[in-house]
């Protein structure tokens, strides 16, 4: 039996009523129909590329066989894909938490969207029919030689990558002139005055940014050089394509294309964060405010989601020895930020408070797990002498795994309920919760385990066709994939079931 | 050194205790309700002092671990044997037989995508690797202080025969 959910009083999408309240209804409903597109196609499109996922690990299990250049051309559609879904959800997200906090052209959006999902469609037509598959970090000068597809077929991929970054850029732009149109200056949205004069900052009566605004700032700032590099790396290798006597520095090549993966990879989380930010809070039913230690960890996020990169070059000895020194103590500065502001924060907001456990709050809740446990994996990865004996072991696949599918994706299905639960006044059965937890977390567990014993056994990462003990790692591992997707699936049941539901919440 | 079966347990026992905190912190929920103001004094002591032990665990990790870095344990070698390998889609061209206790670097290039030179020991167990990368040649130090069959297995993606792109060599 569904549950009546007594609204808290004091925040909506961490704004005050008043502030919402400022939009015309058409404009608010005109927002959330924009976001919900974009949250809705980053959804649709994960669910798409999890079937692929498990079909690939039903390959490696020896379930079924379709041989490896099918393999390696869903590798490649798998891993961009899932990377465009999250932030494809993520950046509607985060573009309506901001529209609720300033102006922001829809049309401006609109193209932005539009483009991401024309570089999506080149991107599958470069794979299905097409064939390429050089995985999506497409390592220069892979794309171009052994090649077991046509050259169109690079140039489709290239130019949909570069269609996403252009995309993306976009958005970033967008988002950056909004928090710099409502706070003044980018000193103001970086909220120097509130860090280095904060007695004259607040007895001026102002405001610093909300949480969620500097988890903007910091997904543009960081968003516009990514997208630069994935257009540097994207001409630079079309020009090979159409003049191959135009010769690459392979290394250049490499530092440019982890550049660009680690850090979008990485800004999906963060830009969930803004739901973190408001969703705890409210369901917890606590305020929570900017201070001065969350403001300095975003900066510190802003330079450290940039710099760690460097650990993907760890087994490139030729790479200069002071940028592996880099990474190391970078990737470990990069969890600082994280578990010591707004994991911790998190947890403080959640103690001892009247928390409603719903299946929002519960996919939050367990993103941040999630996040957490899968950055336990990545700093142990990025130890030096451990990634010794994990580099491209399946051990890279387990973390990220963890906190994009344990992290971003809670993050991003307890956004959806979140909303749901607010259109409808209602959440979900004790029983559903039970079911969908028990079917998704345990699942998901039995997944990734997966990858983390056979990494920690030396298992290479993307072969179509393991050596032992991987089979049979994967074989269980498959069926948790299974079990947690049945357990998406009824969950995609119960959003459909309150999102059809008559509105009799606040958000009606 | 295999480090691989030690980071398996070490991950186990940091995740577990993470999770068990985060649940605990759930299940506080069902406690008697406090003021937030009543929790947020001793969270923000327990803050400052959480944020100092990772500052020095994390300094302290780094310090530990550059000793372990593999990148200039080949320069130190000057006695060593140096043995060439040029990676190529999808063989690894290698000596059948290489030398028990004796300080070897391999000298590992490709001649055409980036590889992976990954050598696991007899029991499959991943030794060492490091990247074969065209136009540049990679040292990597190992010391086979066992003997036996030692198999090379690529680590980077190359291509369609990527899983199948490995070599095997006698250690005696």
């Amino acid at each position: 039996m569904a549950q009546t959910i007594v609204h808290d009083t004091h925040a909506t999408h961490g704004l005050a009523h008043h502030e919402i309240e400022t939009l015309r209804p058409d404009d608010l409903r005109s927002a959330r129909r924009l976001m919900w597109i974009w949250v809705d196609t980053g959804l649709a499109i994960f669910a798409l590329m999890a079937i692929l996922g498990v079909t690939m690990r039903a390959e490696q299990a020896g379930w079924i066989s379709f041989g490896p250049d099918v393999f390696y051309s869903i590798l490649t559609l798998h891993g961009v894909g899932m990377i465009s879904a999250m932030a494809l959800a993520t950046m509607g997200g985060i573009w309506y938490m901001m529209r609720l906090e300033g102006p922001l052209d829809e049309r401006v959006a609109y193209w932005a969207y539009g483009f991401i999902m024309a570089g999506v469609a080149a991107v599958i037509l470069s794979v299905f029919p097409g064939k390429f598959g050089a995985a999506w970090t497409f390592l220069y000068p892979l794309p171009f030689i052994g090649a077991t597809w046509a050259p169109w077929a690079t140039g489709a991929f290239l130019i949909g990558m570069m269609l996403v970054s252009v995309g993306w850029s976009i958005w970033c732009v967008q988002l950056l002139g909004c928090i710099m149109q409502r706070h003044g200056s980018l000193r103001d949205a970086m909220g120097w005055d509130y860090i280095f004069h904060n007695r004259a900052f607040t007895e001026a009566g102002k405001q610093p940014p909300s949480a969620q605004s500097f988890a903007a700032m910091v997904a543009s700032i960081d968003g516009l050089l990514t997208g630069a590099a994935g257009m540097v790396i994207g001409v630079a290798l079309l020009a090979h394509l159409f003049n191959p006597s135009m010769q690459i520095d392979p290394l250049w090549a490499k530092n440019v294309t982890y550049f660009f993966g680690h850090a979008i990879a990485n800004l999906t989380i963060y830009m969930a964060c803004a739901w973190v930010y408001v969703g705890v809070p409210r369901y917890a039913g606590r305020s929570y405010h900017t201070s001065v230690p969350l403001a300095v960890a975003w900066w510190g996020t802003l330079i450290f989601v940039l710099l760690a990169y460097f650990h993907h070059l760890y087994m490139d000895f030729a790479q200069a020895q002071a940028l592996q020194y880099m990474g190391e103590a970078f990737s470990y500065m990069s969890a600082l930020p994280t578990v010591v502001v707004t994991i911790f924060s998190c947890l403080m907001l959640v103690y001892r408070s009247k928390m409603r456990w719903t299946l929002g709050s519960i996919f939050i809740y367990t993103g941040l797990i999630g996040w957490v446990v899968g950055g336990i994996g990545a700093l142990l990865d990025a130890s030096i002498p451990f990634n010794n004996n994990l580099h491209n072991t399946l051990w890279v696949p387990a973390h990220f795994h963890t906190y994009l599918l344990g992290g971003v994706l809670l993050f991003v299905l307890g956004f959806v309920f979140m909303m749901l639960e607010e259109r409808t006044g209602k959440s979900s059965a004790p029983a559903l919760r039970w079911l969908v937890g028990t079917l998704v977390f345990g699942g998901m567990a039995a997944f990734l385990l997966g990858f983390y014993v056979a990494g920690a056994a030396g298992v290479p990462r993307r072969y179509a066709i393991e050596p032992a003990p991987g089979p049979h790692v994967a074989s269980w591992a498959t069926v948790g994939a299974i079990v947690m997707l049945i357990g998406m699936a009824v969950a995609l049941v119960e959003g459909i079931r309150m999102a059809t539901r008559k509105p009799q919440g606040r958000l009606s | 050194m295999a480090r691989g079966p030690l980071v398996l347990p070490l991950f186990l026992v940091l995740a577990a205790l993470a999770i068990a905190v985060m649940i605990g912190i759930a299940l506080s929920t069902r406690a008697s309700t406090l003021e937030l103001s009543a929790v947020q004094g001793r969270a923000y002591a327990l803050r400052r002092w959480w944020l100092s032990a990772l500052v020095v665990v994390f300094a302290a990790l780094f310090a530990i671990t550059i000793p372990s870095f593999p990148y200039l344990k080949a320069a130190e070698l000057t006695t060593a044997k140096h043995v060439p390998v040029t990676a190529v889609q999808f063989a690894f061209p290698i000596p059948a037989v290489l030398p028990v206790n004796t300080p070897i670097v391999f000298d590992v290039t490709s001649k055409d995508v980036n590889h992976g030179f990954g050598i696991y020991d007899p029991e499959n167990r991943l030794l060492a690797q490091v990247q074969a990368m065209p136009d540049y040649v990679n040292h990597l130090a190992v010391n086979f202080t066992e003997p036996g069959k030692y198999t090379v297995r690529c680590m980077e993606f190359c291509g369609v025969g990527h899983a199948y792109m490995q070599a095997t060599f006698e250690v005696r």
